[in-house]
């Protein structure tokens, strides 16, 4: 066994001299110092030689395998740094490659400044609820102070399905569906589907909105003014100047639009804000009286603010879209790029 | 509504306000400023001139050789007009000047002789018709000033887009009242307090609804002759894009644009019987030709203005043919009155007939207006047109409102704003326009709106008139004091975000489709007469054909989507949406308003991955049916477990659905309710859409997905000893399912079997035909012990047995 040993150190060197690349390497290993190499074969022996060889055996049969696995990994080591730096590319990427991204898909921008719009004010403490969109006459107009023959009507040209029913013309409607079945205090945004009978270069027959609304004891239209101002910094992610204006909506008294200052030119007037300065993006107001007593709410007892803005219109101005016609047709050029 | 700096200028003092500062001041005060035009802008470099000599051209009769002065240079003109002559002050359009309609003016030669430029008729510069000769200037004019200054046509339009709540704005002395209540200037009005002395002799008036016509004054006025207005009336009317008719016409449209008030002139000599009646159609009335020219159809709710015989006049919208003034005219009835905007509006939608005139009844005429107009009216007709005023007239007056007046708590209006108020504030923001206060006691005050603030009628109107007056942007900023709760959020808005992010991560984008349809989608998928999705809400006023129904699927929007995506070059698609579908329930009731998640796949299965990484290869039915065991996995309902109530089914003929190809088609179900199909879109179905490529798809119901409880998260301990993999191919007739096997697998009760899976499916080589190969790998584990050798095999032995028995299934020999 001895002999055996000292033969297969012998071969062992002779052959490591010889290695020059790391599949030899490999064979290498697996011939001599794997689970089933011959070094593992001999120590095998040591079972059958007699008990007062055994130690001197097994521990010259374990220096010799380390000296052999020594010198394995100084062999292992030099091939390897030397294929570090040979020609030979095939064994490493070229990383100037591009990676292997995951394939993934794109929100609807509409969906992406929707959720952003609801986060915002879920932020504040509003809960979210959702409506129909074939909604009545009467949650769509009349329940919003807007009657029969009201020149407001004209505000909103209307999808109609039937003499009763309608396609929503604004989310609006929300606020007397949920007034009418729950008590103050309510902070409550509507998100939703619109539709109008106007189809040109500025509007699509169907768009996006969400509504807002607070009811409670003592709100004011400073407060309206505090909501509304604290959103659009939140929106559009910094401190604009803000100016509401004098309007009118049946359901709100007093009424505003909500100005921002031109997010393209900064004030200073463009195509955009039309020489202005100023981008219209919200209506608002202080709920109607009318609206309340509808609702059997006390106009005396109880106050609140309402708002609606559209989706669209802060998608364009928060990402530039200059054609509102992209956002149904789907192109995935289009889609990937937010 | 669209007016002139300079016609505002009559009415109020805005010296030292520019008109971009007007226009800032209308804005914040709720007349939204659409537009600020400086006018006559292509007339700006026209000069005055003064011709010095003027001498027959010596080539040609007809033109004339002048000496012109423009300030301190004189040049030389040749003319052709008759009126050419030394002396004459006129109007030159220099060399490099372009007239309207794109008229350029150059040096040149005329006849042999050189001419520096063009005196111009008063058509040459698009102000009349005339062209009789070059425009007279009034002598004493200075040469060498601007022309358009010189001439006062040099004005600023600004257009107000106003809210239906503002009728009194509809007149430039509204606009004007508002601007002098902002600059505390006063107002000054051409006419106020008129009245009608109620007496005639030669005409009567009868009305016949109060209700309809609160009230109905009439003029007469004799000796007028019909002829064109002076040109500072012409151009008040081009400048706000009203055409300019005759005088007596221009004259009402005038008025009406100053006061507000809307007024009519008939031919007094075309009114019959010496009568006006205010009435309803006789029931043999039913068309009436309007002076446009058009035959109307009335009905009997509208009201009408007759003489004693026959209707001359749709009540507060358009005049008729049979009594309009024209070149002849040598008497004319007046009429100033106010009707009920209901009924007007009512009439003007009928007829589909808006006219200045409706636009201001809709909204309410102020009734106490309803003189001065017509005093103003009157005025005119005698200065300008000849006319003689006969002193009788007739004021109908018995729809008088009775008087208005309000309280206004002092303490409230400053709650609701938020900010505090004293009366004396509120008092002085409030006069400024007109709207009277007296003190009631220490916090309220009692407030008389003016007539013409129709829209005033609350308190609540009289807060936003101080918020208005007092400025928005005055009004302070604060946060809303709530108590604090929890803001619950609508669970199946959450669920559809949740899922659209899922859907987003394998690599599909969002669509967004209108909800309405081209109808003629239901016929391209193929569906049967009697499908339910064929009924549908249909839109009575559809702006399309292309948009007239209410989607009852998703997916024929995503596949004109995906046809867009394929024309622009886009050969891998993934896409889908999450929308609502409206199914009709009954009559006159709302929709089932349905929200369905549907997709669609067609080209490279791995999008715009460059071919370096992935294999190009394109999308199969298992991308479909992965994308939904993905979602379903990742809701947590449960798929495919042993017991499960949700699993794939294939369609029999009469589940098929009728857009997919046979073969290639799934049903997701949960014990008998299909919850969703996909499959392979027919060929001729995608031709329809113009599509020629491969499309898959999946359409789900989302709601009831929602509504199935999702498999709680729950922990199990892992294991502790090691699992063993045994892989065995089986050689099975081709018709047997692989997912059959696997759920035989699944569903042998062998506590020993952890997990199967099938790692390969092939027919053809070294397998006999008819037959194929699957390959399973079975991985068993004891919760209790490491397993041996005998243990696995023994089990292993027994499926090999089960799968025989039950599929016909054979050992591969390896």
């Amino acid at each position: 066994m001895e002999l055996e040993l000292q033969s297969l150190e012998k071969e062992a060197r002779q052959q490591l001299e010889a290695l020059s690349d790391s599949a030899g390497l490999e064979e290498f290993r697996i011939r001599y110092l794997g689970r089933k190499g011959q070094f593992s074969t001999i120590l095998r022996q040591l079972g059958t030689v007699t008990t007062d060889d055994r130690p001197r055996l097994g521990q010259l049969a374990n220096t010799v395998k380390e000296q052999i696995e020594a010198l394995f990994a100084e062999r292992q080591a030099a091939i390897n740094s030397s294929d570090d730096q040979s020609e030979d590319f095939s064994k490493f990427p070229d990383l100037t490659l591009p990676g292997r991204i995951p394939v993934t898909g794109k929100l609807h921008p509409v969906t992406q400044v929707m959720q952003e719009v609801c986060a915002i004010f879920e932020n504040l403490g509003f809960s979210v609820a959702e409506g129909p969109d074939v909604e009545q006459d009467y949650y769509n107009f009349e329940a919003l102070n807007i009657p029969a023959h009201h020149p407001a009507r004209d505000m909103h040209d209307t999808f109609y399905v039937s003499d009763q029913l309608l396609l929503r013309t604004h989310t609006s409607p929300m606020q007397a569906r949920i007034m009418e079945t729950r008590q103050p205090p309510l902070r409550i945004i509507a998100p939703g589907k619109v539709y109008r009978c106007d189809s040109d270069i500025t509007h699509t027959p169907m768009f996006h909105q969400v509504e807002g609304f607070l009811v409670d004891r003592h709100v004011s239209f400073a407060d309206l003014k505090g909501i509304l101002t604290v959103f659009t910094q939140k929106m559009f992610e910094r401190d604009l100047p803000l100016r509401f204006r004098p309007s009118f909506f049946p359901f709100t008294e007093p009424s505003a639009e909500v100005d921002i200052a031109c997010v393209i030119c900064g004030g200073s007037g463009c195509r955009v804000c039309k020489r202005s300065g100023w981008l219209e993006i919200l209506g608002s107001g202080m709920i109607d009286p009318e609206v309340f007593k509808m609702v059997g709410y006390d106009p005396e007892i109880y106050s609140g603010f309402a708002f609606g803005l559209g989706i669209e219109r802060i998608a364009m101005l928060k990402y530039g879209i200059d054609d509102i016609r992209l956002y149904y047709e789907n192109d995935q050029r289009f889609l990937s790029q937010f | 509504m669209k007016f002139t700096l300079d016609w505002l200028n009559q009415y109020v003092d805005t010296e030292g306000c520019s008109a971009e500062q007007l226009a800032d001041h209308l804005t914040m005060l709720g007349l939204e400023v659409d537009a600020v035009l400086p006018l006559f802008q292509e007339l700006s470099a026209l000069k005055t001139a003064r011709i010095i000599t003027a001498v027959p051209h010596p080539e040609a009769d007809r033109l004339t050789l002048c000496q012109v002065a423009v300030g301190d240079e004189t040049m030389q003109i040749v003319c052709g007009a008759p009126n050419a002559r030394a002396g004459l002050v006129t109007v030159v359009a220099l060399p490099g000047t372009t007239l309207p309609g794109d008229f350029k003016i150059k040096k040149s030669k005329v006849r042999g002789i050189e001419s520096c430029g063009m005196l111009c008729s008063e058509r040459e510069l698009g102000l009349s018709d005339s062209h009789s000769g070059i425009m007279e200037l009034p002598e004493g004019t200075e040469h060498g000033q601007s022309f358009i200054k010189i001439m006062g046509l040099d004005d600023t339009l600004i257009e107000v887009d106003l809210t239906p709540n503002r009728p009194d704005c509809a007149s430039v002395i509204g606009i004007a009242r508002e601007i002098a209540g902002r600059l505390q200037r006063p107002l000054r009005l051409p006419v106020e307090n008129a009245r009608v002395s109620h007496n005639s002799r030669k005409f009567a008036v009868d009305v016949e609804s109060a209700e309809l016509c609160p009230r109905y004054a009439a003029r007469l006025i004799t000796n007028i002759k019909i002829g064109p207005s002076p040109l500072w009336l012409r151009n008040r009317l081009t400048a706000i894009g009203l055409r300019p008719i005759n005088n007596v016409v221009d004259i009402t449209n005038f008025v009406m644009m100053e006061y507000g008030q809307p007024l009519h002139a008939f031919d007094f000599d075309n009114l019959q019987g010496g009568r006006i009646m205010v009435r309803s159609p006789r029931s043999h009335e039913t068309t009436f030709t309007t002076l446009d020219g058009t035959e109307r159809q009335l009905t009997p709710e509208m009201l009408l203005i007759c003489d004693s015989e026959r209707p001359v006049a749709l009540a507060g919208i358009m005049g008729g043919m049979n009594s309009e003034v024209t070149q002849g005219t040598t008497s004319v009835l007046l009429e100033s009155a106010c009707f009920n905007p209901v009924s007007i509006r009512k009439t003007a939608r009928g007829l589909n007939l808006a006219t200045d005139a409706s636009y201001r009844f809709e909204r309410g005429v102020d009734p106490d207006g309803v003189c001065n107009a017509m005093d103003r009216a009157v005025q005119f007709f005698c200065e300008l047109a000849g006319g003689t005023a006969e002193e009788e007239g007739i004021d109908v007056y018995t729809g008088r409102l009775p008087f208005r007046s309000l309280t206004l708590r002092i303490s409230r209006t400053s709650a609701l704003l938020g900010l505090a108020l004293d009366a004396a504030q509120i008092q002085v923001l409030l006069e400024s326009i007109g709207i009277l206060c007296k003190h009631k006691d220490a916090d309220t005050l009692w407030v008389k709106p003016p007539t013409f603030r129709v829209d005033i009628e609350r308190e609540a109107d009289l807060v936003e008139e101080v918020a208005r007056l007092y400025g928005y942007n005055n009004i302070p900023v604060s946060l809303p004091q709530v108590h604090l709760s929890y803001p619950e959020q609508d669970s199946g808005r959450l669920k559809r975000a949740a899922v659209s992010r899922l859907l987003t991560d394998i690599g599909f984008s969002e669509a967004i489709n209108y909800s309405f349809t081209n109808e003629k989608h239901l016929d391209l998928l193929l569906l049967p007469d009697n499908d339910k999705r064929r009924e549908v809400i249909r839109l009575l006023n559809p702006l399309s054909e292309d948009q007239s129904v209410m989607r009852t699927l998703l997916i024929p929007g995503l596949l004109e989507n995906v046809d867009r995506n394929i024309r622009f070059q886009k050969t891998a698609v993934k896409l889908f949406e999450i929308g609502k579908i409206f199914l009709p329930t009954a009559e006159n009731q709302q929709p089932d308003e349905r929200i369905r998640l549907a997709g669609v796949l067609s080209g490279n299965r791995h999008g715009y991955s460059p071919s370096l990484h992935y294999k190009e290869e394109d999308v199969d039915i298992l991308d479909a049916k992965g994308a939904v065991e993905y979602i379903l996995r990742q809701m947590r309902l449960n798929i495919p477990a042993e017991d499960s109530l949700i699993d794939f089914h294939i369609p029999t003929a009469v589940e098929l659905e009728y857009f997919v190809l046979p073969g290639q088609a799934l049903l997701l179900r949960q014990e008998k309710t299909t919850l969703g199909t996909l499959g392979k879109i027919r060929p001729e179905v995608l031709r329809g859409f113009g599509i020629k490529h491969d499309v898959y798809y999946f359409d789900l119901d989302f709601d009831a997905l929602c509504q199935i409880t999702a498999a709680p998260k729950a922990f199990s301990s892992l294991p502790v000893y090691p699992a063993v993999k045994r892989d065995m191919a089986l050689v099975v007739p081709v018709n047997v399912a692989a997912g059959d096997m696997l759920r035989a697998v699944r569903m042998h009760k062998d506590a020993l079997i952890e997990d199967v899976a099938l790692f390969d499916v092939f027919q053809g080589k070294n397998i006999k035909s008819g037959y194929k190969s699957v390959a399973l790998s079975i991985t068993y584990r004891s919760a209790s012990k490491t397993l041996t050798e005998k243990n696995v095999e023994k089990s292993n032995t027994k499926i090999v047995s089960l799968l025989a028995e039950t599929f016909g299934a054979s050992l591969r020999d390896a």
